[in-house]
């Protein structure tokens, strides 16, 4: 008993443990990844020609960056750790206040696109599955490719042209349907390539066959008995899907005009203003490294044979 | 060496699917293009003229955009340009996730762990926003750019190193180098390596594209190459200032860019499906 206890806990405890460290490798990295940028930003402004020499001392010390590097890297750690990512450099406000406005934008698309991703990645599959008529196999097939060839760059510019330049069916900057369903289809094609695969293997095991013996409704075969079975897959995939989609929302952003987390990181890195770049890189990443958990912890219980 | 020609083989014994062949004739043409790209020019890619935003005519084939410069002729200078910065981005990525990989696994439990961490890290990273701080860190330009890219796919590569690894260290020919007294050192370099560059190769094909993609987001986000320098992000982001006077300027490179990466990735889905031959029930 105690041993199953132990065979139990210890995979689980390493799980978190691996999680910890490439947290905080995350947080090492974003502060002395920005700290490589060559000037800061006083120099910026410097050069914009705001700011007198007496000013620019002056506002290096009341920013702090007057010190050594490991004083300010302590000093941030220590912010950081209470919750606290500091002021924006070039507007003063407090980067939590403004990662607040642009995480709105992100999660909604973010959101809006996983959705339909998960919508259409497992619906697709499944309708496939029961009714394994060419129609279904080939849209599972058509999403599939679609996601593979079409990058959602490219058709976020394209649709920018054909439906908001050319046809003015919707705004030029703002909108967030057209890039969620890009988004979603990008996703959806990823989930459902790997679902269909698996729910075409797991037809042909026996507790399946069983199942048609028994003379069960091809629905009920499906959605008790090969779906709970393939569902593994999506759980693993969560982590990764959550990860492309978030990035994915990055681009869509700029290319949409839409004021989230990735226009203002790019507006930050333009402005060489890095405790926002840090957070954005700290907020996303921490996001991404504990949805892995989740879904590593979620397989795990759902799944006995993993990390045995 | 069997493995190695393995999704060739898989493409002779079968008739090649239609899509497939689509695939390979766009990167054929694609090759070409980048190959004779100074001969195909009809003008001076960076040639200014008062001729601005253009509609497409028989001297200007795609039109002009909005500094006078002929689309047509920069969308061929830009061939050149984009993929050989896609390539070298992957093959960067294949550089670094190939070789630390495989020197890791050759050392040991210890080397394997500290490296694969290191991977995992960047793996937590979305891709674009590691490029973005990466290039932020350095000069934006082509460089960085490259670099930037290679390091947030080095993973990729890194992953399907390990795997392949871990399955032909499993197989007798292993067995029997190490019995004959082969170190680790000598049985991962002489005898599994040659067993892996197939996989490699694949992933290559499957990473490429996305690489030349990133690499135009990276330039239509302002981080890439020099405003002058015609590469298709570039073009994009130059274009889609002035869509409505001009939408022929945005369209041809992303047409471009979205051809070029359909081909390519069909071709790289063939050669990963080739491998897998219990996965070709999706045939493309």
């Amino acid at each position: 008993m105690n041993d199953r206890l132990v065979q139990t806990l210890v995979p689980i405890g390493a799980d978190i443990f691996r999680s910890l460290m490439i947290a905080a490798g995350i947080i090492v990295f974003s502060f002395f990844l920005i700290r490589m940028i060559p000037g800061d930003i006083v120099d910026v402004m410097g050069i914009e020609g705001t700011l007198t020499y007496g000013q620019q001392d002056a506002m290096r010390e009341s920013l702090g960056l007057d010190v050594g590097w490991w004083q300010q890297f302590t000093a941030w750690l220590g912010m950081v750790a209470g919750g606290d990512f500091g002021a924006s450099l070039r507007y003063g406000t407090p980067i939590l206040d403004l990662l607040r406005v642009a995480m709105a934008p992100t999660l909604i698309l973010g959101a809006s696109a996983l959705a339909i991703g998960l919508t259409l990645g497992i619906g697709l599959p499944v309708l496939a599955c029961v009714f394994q008529k060419p129609l279904f196999v080939g849209l599972v097939q058509f999403i599939t490719l679609w996601s593979i060839v079409v990058p959602t760059f490219s058709i976020g510019i394209l649709s920018v042209i054909v439906f908001a330049v050319w046809l003015g069916w919707i705004p030029a900057i703002g909108n967030i349907m057209v890039p969620a369903i890009i988004l979603g289809m990008d996703t959806a094609g990823t989930l459902a390539k790997m679902l269909h695969e698996d729910m075409v293997d797991t037809e042909r095991a026996a507790f399946v066959r069983t199942a048609r013996a028994k003379g069960l409704s091809r629905w009920r075969i499906v959605l008790r008995h090969i779906l709970p079975n393939a569902l593994t897959v999506v759980v693993a995939l969560f982590g990764i899907l959550l990860a492309g989609a978030l990035t994915g929302a990055i681009t869509m952003e700029v290319v949409f005009g839409l004021p989230g987390l990735g226009t203002l990181t790019l507006q930050a890195i333009q402005g060489r203003d890095y405790p926002v770049v840090q957070a954005v890189v700290i907020w996303l990443g921490l996001t991404v490294v504990i949805a892995n958990l989740i879904s590593d912890l979620v397989q795990r219980a759902l799944d006995p044979r993993i990390g045995r | 060496m069997s493995l190695t020609l393995a999704p060739f083989a898989a493409l002779r014994r079968n008739r090649i699917p239609p899509l497939t062949a689509v695939g390979v004739a766009i990167v054929v043409l694609l090759i070409g293009v980048a190959l004779l790209g100074p001969l195909l020019t009809p003008h001076d890619p960076y040639q200014f003229s008062i001729r601005m935003d253009e509609s497409p005519s028989a001297d200007h084939w795609l039109g002009t955009d909005d500094q006078g410069h002929d689309v047509l002729s920069r969308l061929i200078a830009g061939t050149r340009l984009s993929l050989m910065f896609g390539a070298g981005a992957a093959l960067i990525a294949l550089g670094i996730g190939a070789a630390l990989s495989l020197v890791a696994l050759s050392f040991g439990r210890i080397a394997e762990t500290g490296v694969f961490s290191f991977f995992d890290l960047i793996r937590a990273l979305p891709g674009i926003l590691f490029a973005l701080a990466f290039v932020a860190a350095f000069e934006p330009g082509a460089t960085s750019v490259m670099l930037a890219l290679g390091v947030s796919f080095s993973p990729m590569f890194a992953m399907i190193t390990r795997a392949t690894w871990r399955q032909q260290m499993a197989r007798p020919y292993v067995a029997a180098a190490q019995v004959l007294g082969a170190s680790r050192i000598r049985v991962t370099v002489v005898h599994v390596l040659p067993n892996i560059i197939g996989a490699l190769v694949t992933q290559f094909a499957i990473i490429l594209p996305r690489c030349i993609v990133l690499e135009s987001v990276m330039s239509f986000l302002g981080l890439g190459v020099s405003p002058e320098t015609p590469t298709w992000g570039r073009m994009i982001a130059n274009a889609t200032q002035n869509t409505e006077a001009a939408p022929h300027a945005v369209l041809a490179p992303i047409l471009a860019l979205s051809v070029a990466t359909f081909g390519m990735a069909l071709v790289g889905d063939a050669m990963r499906r080739g491998f897998d031959p219990d996965r070709r029930r999706i045939a493309v």
